[in-house]
């Protein structure tokens, strides 16, 4: 049998979303004006690094059939440390580990709640985000941090090889976590332990350890996502990251990764990310009220598993008898 | 393993076992059903603790506390149910846990991983490409790729529950060829297997399992080409004759045909079963586990999907689904009574009432008088053992709970009841009412279809019994041929 070069493997089932994606920018190109321009297509792509930052992780999550609800809030907690450390001048280097850490912290105690504790992954993180988002309100008194300097706006508005400093560090994550996913053993375990955990731990493989390394990978991501978030807004706003974690659900399930069975890909992920940035970049540019993006990403998650379910089927036909579920 | 015992909730899995194995040996280890083979192996290879006994390894002895201890230690366990995970791919699979490593920490050398896969798979003569996620694989290549999971670790202890039971005749040719290799260098080999005539084959000792002890250890295992001698090792894992009977008197005059299954073919697998039940039957569906006895009784219920052929209920072909299933007059007593039998945080009543809601208010109004009229005459007609109808269902005992699930189809008002594995798990006492609510309801015309992995209780309650292998039915024993031996050796492959 001959093996294919490396990383291009077996035919992949294209993700209904790309079909979608391809779509909305024709659509969207033909009925907006101003949205097909170069400008715009990088504005896409600094609005959805953000995104991206967060989905990555909870792609991995989702593989391992787990949930991160807490994300979001505890990137508004990370995005105040952050703004803190800088309005007291405490420099950047600081400022981000302060900020990483504080993601780190809550990634390992959602991950010693579901994995050592056992908690259902949707109530241990409902339970996080209800913490993060409190304590970003008190820390602040509801007010946003300002007056952090120019060092932070300075870095994010740098354009290194003209593009955006937000889509480099977006790249560079997106680049990582794929070798992460598809070269190294954490990242076969993440799909065993969502696949078949039992498999893993007769394997002699220590589990719970990495299972409770992608909650912690998810928080310090969460973290690190708060330099860009903070440099987009030049301040800390408790509440700035309110309902992303709905997104970045929306983009792993959009993506094709599956709530079952360890199934997930990244550049699943990255088309779902994009789809959710183009339409509501598409429908600021064709003036459409903000209230309506919502019900318009909901309308695009559930097309885009329906377009899946489809395509999965017509494979299944063709392939036969799948392992039991 | 020496004078390993263990306890389950209820159960005495093991008790007082012994088993050793050889280095360059294929030692058989043989059993029934629950005989504590598959348990026997799990201890074997850490997964489960024993309460009582020694493993020696080498003559010293060793402490298991999990798999990859036994793993360190070389022992290797092809399991009966599957290990793999769908979304790895083949290599990724068979490597799980010791992956060749790569240049930098933490990642897999890619290339070198699937070479070995490669060269694995290709001494067990099979052409799969490495690449492909086991999700994508049919039964018999799961079983090979566990195959090659196991080989791989180079395992000086090597446990085979079941290989060949996904696999065609090639297939076992090459895989026995690499057993004889292995053994040649001198690995020890345990052998779990159904099929009697892979014993001549490649085996060189044998042990028998019966009710979680030792009965019998064979040296030459050779002899077992003959019938006869297969005969008296079939005898020796049914063990003693039962002498005791269940029923009060078998139905000598069975009515009319309630359920009539023609030619069945459902999704889930079951090929080409036909069988009929007449009111005031007991019938039998025995088989080993993996037959496909709770598959037809799941075809039958319509929880499954009848691809080709009929189910008829008094002459009256069923529509699709459950749902007609129930109306038409079936009850099924599932093999899991706490997850699909019952509703454990309500009532005995709201249990009950739940299949018969239809009947006892077809108006649609609840009636919560009305309920408990029918909830505490069908308490006292089961003999259910609870201080209330309200009791909750999770604070009775399995056997009071089994009644309740039972009770449910009184409600409904069933006139077929297919009961699957309906003793398990509940003790000796409520096993005997069991059968007494079995016997009235045959007694009231009703008919009975029951599935069960205990041979003794398959012969002393059934009055007809068909056998089950490969999801088809291979025979149809009547009551004067219905006999464990007789039920074993369709059940088996020996012929």
């Amino acid at each position: 049998m001959n093996s294919p070069p490396e990383g291009g493997h077996y035919v992949r089932a294209v993700p209904g979303a790309a079909y979608l994606l391809a779509i909305l920018i024709v659509v969207f190109a033909i009925f907006g004006s101003g949205f097909a321009t170069v400008a715009n297509v990088l504005n896409i792509g600094v609005q959805s690094s953000v995104l991206l930052l967060l989905a990555l992780p909870m792609t991995l999550i989702i593989m391992s059939e787990g949930l991160d609800l807490s994300m979001s809030a505890v990137l508004s907690l990370a995005g105040v440390v952050l703004a803190w450390m800088l309005m007291n001048e405490h420099g950047l280097p600081a400022a981000l580990a302060a900020a990483v850490g504080v993601g780190l912290a809550f990634g390992v105690a959602n991950g010693i709640l579901v994995v050592a504790l056992g908690l259902p992954p949707f109530v241990a993180t409902l339970g996080t985000l209800g913490v993060a988002q409190g304590l970003a309100l008190v820390l602040t008194g509801g007010q946003s941090v300002v007056g952090i300097g120019d060092v932070l706006p300075a870095v994010y508005d740098s354009r290194p090889l003209g593009l955006p400093f937000s889509i480099w560090i977006a790249l560079a994550a997106f680049l990582v976590f794929r070798f992460t996913l598809s070269k190294t053993r954490f990242g076969a375990y993440v799909s065993a332990i969502g696949g078949n955990r039992e498999a893993l731990v007769l394997a002699g493989v220590r589990a719970n350890l990495h299972h409770l390394a992608v909650y912690a990978l998810g928080g310090a991501m969460a973290g690190l996502a708060a330099l860009l978030l903070t440099g987009r807004m030049s301040a800390g706003h408790p509440t700035a990251a309110i309902g992303m974690e709905f997104d970045a659900v929306a983009a792993v399930i959009v993506g094709g990764t599956s709530f079952e069975r360890g199934k997930g890909r990244l550049g699943g992920t990255l088309i779902g990310v994009l789809t959710i940035g183009v339409v509501k970049n598409g429908l600021n540019v064709l003036a459409i009220s903000s209230s309506l993006q919502v019900a318009s990403i909901g309308v695009l998650v559930i097309v885009a598993l329906v377009i899946d379910s489809m395509l999965q089927a017509v494979g299944a036909r063709r392939r036969g008898r799948t392992l039991p579920a | 393993m020496r004078g390993i015992s263990k306890r389950f909730p209820g159960v005495r899995a093991l008790d007082d076992v012994s088993l050793d194995a050889n280095a360059g040996e294929v030692h058989f280890l043989l059993g029934q059903n629950g005989a504590g083979k598959s348990t026997l192996m799990r201890i074997l290879c850490g997964a489960h603790h024993p309460d009582a006994g020694e493993i020696l390894l080498n003559g010293a002895p060793v402490r298991l506390t999990s798999p990859a201890d036994a793993r360190h230690l070389g022992v290797a366990v092809i399991f009966q149910e599957f290990s793999l995970v769908p979304y790895l791919d083949l290599a990724q699979n068979i490597f799980l846990g010791r992956e060749p490593r790569g240049v930098l920490p933490g990642t897999i050398d890619h290339r070198r991983m699937h070479a070995e896969a490669r060269r694995l798979l290709d001494t067990l003569g099979v052409d799969l490409d490495t690449r492909t996620p086991a999700h994508e694989l049919g039964v018999a290549h799961q079983q090979v790729v566990e195959i090659a999971k196991a080989l791989s670790q180079n395992a000086r202890i090597l446990v085979m529950d079941e290989p060949t039971a996904a696999l065609s005749d090639h297939e076992i040719d090459r895989l026995f060829a690499r057993i004889r290799a292995l053994r040649a260098d001198g690995v020890a080999i345990i052998y779990i297997s159904h099929r009697l005539q892979e014993i001549a084959a490649i085996g060189d000792r044998v042990t028998v399992l019966r009710d979680g002890r030792n009965v019998a250890s064979f040296a030459n295992a050779g002899n077992f080409a003959n019938p006869e001698n297969l005969a008296n090792l079939v005898r020796l894992m049914v063990g003693r004759q039962v002498e005791t009977t269940y029923r009060q008197k078998f139905c000598e005059q069975p009515g009319e045909i309630v359920l009539d299954v023609r030619d069945v073919d459902a999704d889930n697998g079951v090929h080409g079963a036909s069988l009929t039940v007449r009111a005031g039957e007991v019938v039998g569906l025995a088989g080993l586990v993996g037959a496909g006895r709770s598959e037809l009784a799941r075809a039958i219920f319509g929880a499954d999907r009848v691809v080709s052929g009929t189910v008829s209920m008094n002459g009256t072909p069923l529509g699709r689904g459950p749902v007609s299933a129930v109306r038409a007059g079936v009850g099924l007593v599932p093999e899991s009574r706490k997850t699909e039998g019952l509703a454990l945080n309500r009532s005995v009543a709201d249990n009950v009432l739940v299949a018969g809601m239809r009947k006892v208010f077809p108006s649609g109004w609840y009636c919560a008088r009305a309920a408990a009229h029918v909830a505490s005459d069908i308490v006292s007609r089961l003999k259910i053992a609870t201080p209330s109808v309200g009791r909750l269902t999770r604070f009775l005992s399995g056997g009071n709970q089994q009644k309740v699930v039972i009770g449910k189809w009184f409600a409904a008002g069933s006139r077929f009841f297919i009961f699957d594995e309906p003793t398990r798990g509940i003790d000796v006492g409520a096993k005997a009412e069991i059968y007494g609510v079995i016997d009235t309801l045959v007694a009231g015309g009703a008919a009975v279809l029951m599935i069960s992995s205990e041979l003794p209780e398959m012969v002393a309650v059934c009055d007809r019994a068909y056998v089950m292998r490969d999801k088809r039915i291979v025979g149809d024993l009547g009551r004067a041929d219905l006999s464990e031996a007789n039920i074993l050796r369709l059940a088996m492959h020996h012929e």
